[in-house]
């Protein structure tokens, strides 16, 4: 049987999902052998490491069976895959700032103008979340430190992804809303969740099992 | 800019429309002998006629009367139209085919075409499970005439998990059912235990989406009545894919929910084993049609040639050539030339004089015309009818 191809996130996740993985019962100890291999074969399945941004076209081209990411990955892709386990590490939260203090001011301003500048990483998430709220707004894209932009006056608000909130206080920003609480999560190809159902239905069980430890 | 074309279009080169036709015919023949006639619908519809498919991913433009026209995204949208038109009063069951290609907007940087083949079947205004039976058998022959191995046919109901959703208040209804769609089970199952879903129903649940089998005892447990129904519908259509000829590789898939959003009963996809996308998708959608103004049963499948022509390559498949084409060598006299091709020609033999620059992956032979009755064909020379039993031969082996 050909071996089940995992695509797995590198940088902040990359802890939890070796330990969960190897809590499922996966030799990893080839995932931190220091190389700079990208596919490591070990046993019936292979680790394919990605950028997290990246892992979800691997799966939904099958080029990954599964794979596993962030919620705040999936909600930024348009990748048609499957999410099928929660697993609860890694979790961060989009939400809106904007300077503390300075709220009222901006949706004075956005009577008179009828328009917000909303600086963000992520254009998707922050489209959707304004469309639902029919605020009409202007995305600015960033690529990153998204936090400086109402500083310097280039956007009124921003959208980001925080942890802890350290860096928004940090930059006297303060969180307008919520828009959602993102975890890691164990996404499939439609095709191989088909296909290789038994192997991947028993990882998603193992994942879970651990996941509500 | 020059010999650019727009992305996500592309020239089918001989080689690759050789294989597409020869998957064309057999397809065609197949549905024929289902007793599916063709239909070929317009390239050009209305933009606000399509209901199949998300308006975004509909290729637009307007014409000169100003109003929005869209290349076709889809073959259903076109059947339903001219079900509603023109077989409105008809109670007999319509079988349509067709093999056409369909365009679709898709984002930028995906790898992804926006014009490509697909053929499917409609089978209106027969409700009853035994059409169910019949157009998934039909899509296994058609595959297997194909000379497609490796494939699998995944079978579901949206019933099964509607059961479930439907029990949810109003307002976790629609987003469980969306979330549902898009693939997000972590999302629906969250949203059935945010509605108040009972903690053994929602396990019911999560054992149903993990469940892939072509026994269903398992899942009966816990769900509710109308999930139920689904199982029964499903338990009594495995005797008949039998009789139907399906044998093997299906499997009843509740996990299996597709993306579109007009499914109403039974669905299915077809998978072969490294290719990240199914081959073939399908399925009943008894509401469509009522609202085009015609209210009849329908189901289907649509084929994703591209999908279809990719596992065929893989598995070293190549287009059955009709018969070798052969190259002439001229003679100096082109009369000499012409006489001899034209009656190679008569005796039902593909010929062209001269060497050419693309064979389209064709078995070909070269032969040298020596008279008018001669040729230097493999080697030696043979009298024009040697060569000709030697190649007609050819084609009868």
């Amino acid at each position: 049987m050909r071996a089940l191809r995992i695509a797995l996130s590198q940088g902040a996740l990359f802890a939890d999902t070796r330990a969960a993985l190897a809590a499922a019962g996966f030799a990893t100890d080839a995932l931190d052998d220091g190389s700079r291999r990208l596919v490591i074969a070990t046993g019936d399945v292979e680790f394919v490491l990605a950028r997290p941004s990246d892992v979800p076209t691997h799966v939904a081209h099958g080029a990954a069976d599964v794979g596993i990411v962030g919620k705040d990955v999936l909600l930024e892709s348009d990748a048609d895959v499957l999410e099928l386990v929660d697993l609860r590490y890694g979790r961060c939260r989009f939400v809106v700032a904007a300077p503390a203090g300075s709220v009222d001011r901006s949706l004075d301003e956005y009577r008179h103008l009828g328009s917000l500048e909303v600086a963000t990483k992520y254009p998707r998430v922050t489209e959707r979340h304004f469309q639902g709220r029919g605020i009409q707004i202007e995305i600015i894209k960033l690529g990153g430190s998204v936090e400086l932009a109402p500083q310097v006056g280039l956007a009124d608000w921003i959208v980001d992804l925080v942890s802890t909130g350290r860096t928004l206080k940090e930059n006297k920003l303060a969180v307008i809303e919520e828009i959602a609480v993102c975890t890691a999560r164990l996404i499939a190809n439609r095709v191989s969740y088909a296909r290789d159902r038994e192997r991947i239905a028993s990882l998603a069980e193992k994942l879970e099992a651990w996941a509500a430890r | 800019m020059k010999g650019a074309l727009p992305r996500g279009f592309r020239d089918i080169l001989p080689t690759e429309a050789r294989e597409l036709h020869a998957i064309e015919r057999t397809l065609m023949t197949a549905f024929a002998q289902h007793g599916y006639v063709p239909l070929e619908p317009p390239t050009v519809e209305f933009a606000e006629g399509a209901v199949t498919v998300d308006e975004r991913r509909t290729l637009r433009f307007l014409d000169r009367d100003g109003r929005l026209l869209a290349l076709r995204p889809d073959v259903t949208t076109a059947v339903a139209r001219v079900v509603a038109q023109r077989y409105r009063e008809a109670d007999a069951a319509l079988r349509l085919a067709y093999f056409t290609p369909i365009f679709r907007e898709e984002a930028s940087m995906h790898g992804s075409e926006r014009e490509y083949d697909q053929a499917g079947v409609e089978l209106i205004g027969d409700p009853r499970l035994r059409a169910d039976a019949e157009v998934i058998a039909l899509l296994a022959d058609a595959l297997a005439r194909c000379g497609l191995l490796g494939t699998a046919i995944d079978i579901g109901h949206v019933g099964y998990v509607d059961g479930f959703v439907a029990e949810l208040p109003d307002s976790a209804r629609d987003a469980a059912r969306t979330a549902a769609r898009a693939g997000d089970l972590v999302g629906t199952v969250a949203l059935a235990r945010a509605g108040g879903m009972s903690a053994s129903r929602i396990a019911a649940l999560e054992r149903g989406l993990r469940h892939r089998s072509t026994d269903l005892a398992g899942p009966r447990a816990g769900a509710p009545d109308s999930s139920l129904r689904a199982l029964d519908t499903l338990d009594a259509l495995r005797p008949l894919l039998e009789a139907a000829g399906v044998r093997g590789a299906f499997g009843f898939d509740l996990g299996y929910i597709p993306a579109l959003p007009y499914y109403t009963g039974i669905v299915f996809q077809v998978t072969v084993a490294d290719l990240g996308f199914p081959i073939a998708t399908g399925g009943r959608y008894d509401g469509l049609l009522a609202k085009f103004g015609a209210d009849r049963a329908a189901t289907g499948f649509g084929i994703a040639i591209p999908h279809l022509h990719q596992a065929l390559v893989a598995g070293g498949w190549q287009a059955q050539a009709e018969s070798p084409l052969l190259v002439l060598a001229a003679h100096d006299d082109d009369a000499t030339t012409l006489r001899v091709a034209t009656a190679l020609r008569a005796a039902g033999i593909a010929v062209v004089i001269g060497e050419i620059a693309e064979t389209a992956g064709q078995d070909v032979r070269r032969a040298r015309v020596i008279d008018d009755a001669n040729l230097e064909y493999e080697g030696a020379a043979r009298t024009l009818d040697a060569v000709i039993t030697a190649l007609t031969g050819d084609r009868s082996r």
